[in-house]
């Protein structure tokens, strides 16, 4: 397990294991940096991340991607072995989930206050935004925390929240904001707007990995994600107090101050969303910035977003299973792993015991009750203990020669789903699907399920031996 | 080319509109200028592919007519105030 203080911290690492590409030619804003940051992707599951430090425009500015973009960054960011196996990244995460709520540590002071600017802010002068899909109706920060608080319960530090949310900016200090009813931040904005005030908010960007991680994960409102930074990484977690009483990460690059406007909604997007598709236009709040703080000769860190998979399929596919794993754990223990690391879970893969005949779809039906399940798990996918859900290999045996759609393959129509899912019809609303990839088990005595193959004897000591050979050649 | 504040001609790529707004300009002097739409907040810049600043050659999915920007939904519901 390791903490680092902040992204130099962990680019230092990666860059020690050659997981980081420097950049050094000149760049293009547009259409080199979201260019690179696609194909970086498309090359491997153990693709670096990429800093580029001559863009074209700027005399200073420096632009790293895909931090999260691979399972081996997502190792080095649990303090893992660099080829941990994302099976053990799972357990792991789970692990220190459930050691909730660690510590938030108060300081004083941070680097991100040593330039100020509290006039005539200029985002475009401060940070190299640029244009990531070619329909987006802007310029957007992507990959930024942002911190709120409840305006009714100002002083209570487990409701303040902290969410990746996309933000247009729309003018030198203005910015749209994608804020639906599910973000904890609309129960902030909501309870602001009833008293007709502005809610005051503070957007850390450029930040140590794992706070990311945790902002994007769902969490139960009034569960901290501070404290839930501070068990993932095993180290209370350290804060800054930002000049309008918001708590945000002493390692950020940037921190800016300011204010969704009270009851206001502005033409937002489109913006290339997590399904693959443009989201379309909305009328969003709208944010105004007062002040800009930020390190010496910052670095700006963004996501490509694009069709699956991209950096943003890594970094929110562990936190998206553990809570819904630990959930049905608490009510099912008969369950053994859960994998929702596809477009945010949209299919949920759940390996599970059986009781007896039926239990692998009431299993199913109940990944669909949980509270992320609520929103996705459009197709859940039930297999064996034996199976290991995030081994697609495996998984698609179950499949091709576990089910029979005759019995194997139940829909339930109609359910609640995420807007963004585009085949909703209407937008929110879909059919849902649980294929029981399952061996059949009294009294349900369909097929004819012989016994299966097994390995042969000393299989995994001999796994061991060749892997410590193959790693000696391979040095 | 150099600093730009000049929007005479423009036309917004998305949805055609003459209220073009010079945005900003590169920290490094003339090397690009964004420019915005006033009517649907459209936002370019002088540097980018052709499919982005160039009204002829926007691609037509994304292209919008100022009526449209009434009829995007408004999220989250603006609550009623409360009476103090």
């Amino acid at each position: 397990m390791r903490a680092f203080k902040n992204l130099r911290e962990f680019l230092q690492l990666l860059d020690a294991e050659k997981q980081l590409l420097r950049i050094s030619e000149e760049v293009s804003l547009e259409p080199d940096l979201a260019a690179a940051g696609r194909a970086i992707t498309q090359l491997s599951e153990t693709s670096p991340a990429i800093h580029f430090n001559r863009i074209k425009g700027y005399n200073n500015a420096q632009v790293v991607l895909n931090v999260h973009g691979s399972w081996t960054n997502q190792a080095f960011m649990l303090g893992m072995e660099k080829d941990a196996p994302l099976r053990e990244q799972f357990f792991e995460f789970v692990r220190r989930y459930e050691q909730f709520p660690g510590e938030m540590e108060r300081q004083n002071s941070a680097p991100w206050q040593e330039v100020v600017v509290d006039k005539n802010v200029n985002l475009f002068d401060l940070m190299p935004l640029f244009r990531f899909n070619r329909g987006d109706g802007g310029f957007y920060i992507d990959k930024a925390c942002i911190v709120s608080c409840d305006p009714d319960d100002w002083n209570n530090e487990d409701v303040e929240t902290v969410g990746i949310y996309r933000l247009q900016v729309k003018g030198k200090n203005r910015l749209g904001i994608q804020l639906v009813p599910v973000h904890d931040i609309a129960i902030h904005l909501d309870h602001a707007e009833q008293q007709g005030k502005d809610l005051p908010i503070a957007i850390a960007v450029s930040n140590e990995p794992i706070i990311s991680v945790a902002a994007s994960m769902s969490v139960l409102y009034g569960q901290s994600k501070y404290k839930m930074a501070a068990v993932l990484q095993g180290k209370p977690y350290p804060v800054v107090r930002t000049g309008n009483g918001l708590d945000v990460p002493w390692g950020s690059e940037y921190v800016l101050e300011g204010r969704i406007l009270a009851r206001q909604r502005e033409p937002e997007g489109p913006f290339g969303e997590f399904p693959g598709q443009y989201s379309g236009g909305h009328s969003y709040p709208v944010v105004e910035i007062d002040r800009v703080s930020h390190c010496k000769d910052p670095i700006y860190e963004a996501l490509y977003l694009g069709v699956p998979w991209t950096e943003m399929d890594y970094m929110c596919a562990v936190n998206t299973c553990a809570p819904m794993y630990v959930q049905l754990k608490k009510d099912i223990p008969e369950i053994v792993a859960v994998s929702a690391i596809f477009t945010l879970g949209f299919i949920v893969i759940v390996s599970t015991k059986r009781r007896y005949g039926g239990f692998a779809k009431a299993v199913g039906l109940r990944v669909m009750t949980t509270p992320h399940g609520l929103g996705y798990a459009k197709i859940v996918i039930v297999v064996d203990e034996t199976i290991d859900p995030f081994d697609m290999k495996q998984v698609m045996w179950a499949v091709s020669t576990k089910v029979n759609p005759a019995g194997d393959v139940t829909i339930l129509p109609n359910l609640c789903i995420d807007l963004l899912d585009p085949a909703s019809e209407p937008p929110g609303i879909t059919h849902r699907m649980i294929i029981d990839a399952t061996t059949p088990v009294w009294p349900d005595r369909r097929g004819s399920f012989g016994p299966e193959l097994d390995s042969p004897q000393q299989t995994d000591e001999w796994r061991k031996k060749l892997s410590a050979m193959l790693k000696e050649l391979q040095k | 080319m150099s600093r730009s504040e000049d929007t005479k001609g423009l036309v917004c790529p998305r949805c055609r509109s003459e209220a073009i707004e010079v945005l900003t300009n590169s920290p490094v002097k003339g090397v690009w200028t964004i420019y915005s739409c006033k009517t649907c907040i459209y936002a370019w810049r002088s540097t980018e592919p052709e499919e982005n600043t160039n009204p002829d050659k926007y691609p037509e999915s994304f292209q919008l007519k100022a009526e449209d920007l009434a009829k995007f939904p408004r999220i989250p519901t603006i609550p009623a105030l409360r009476r103090s």
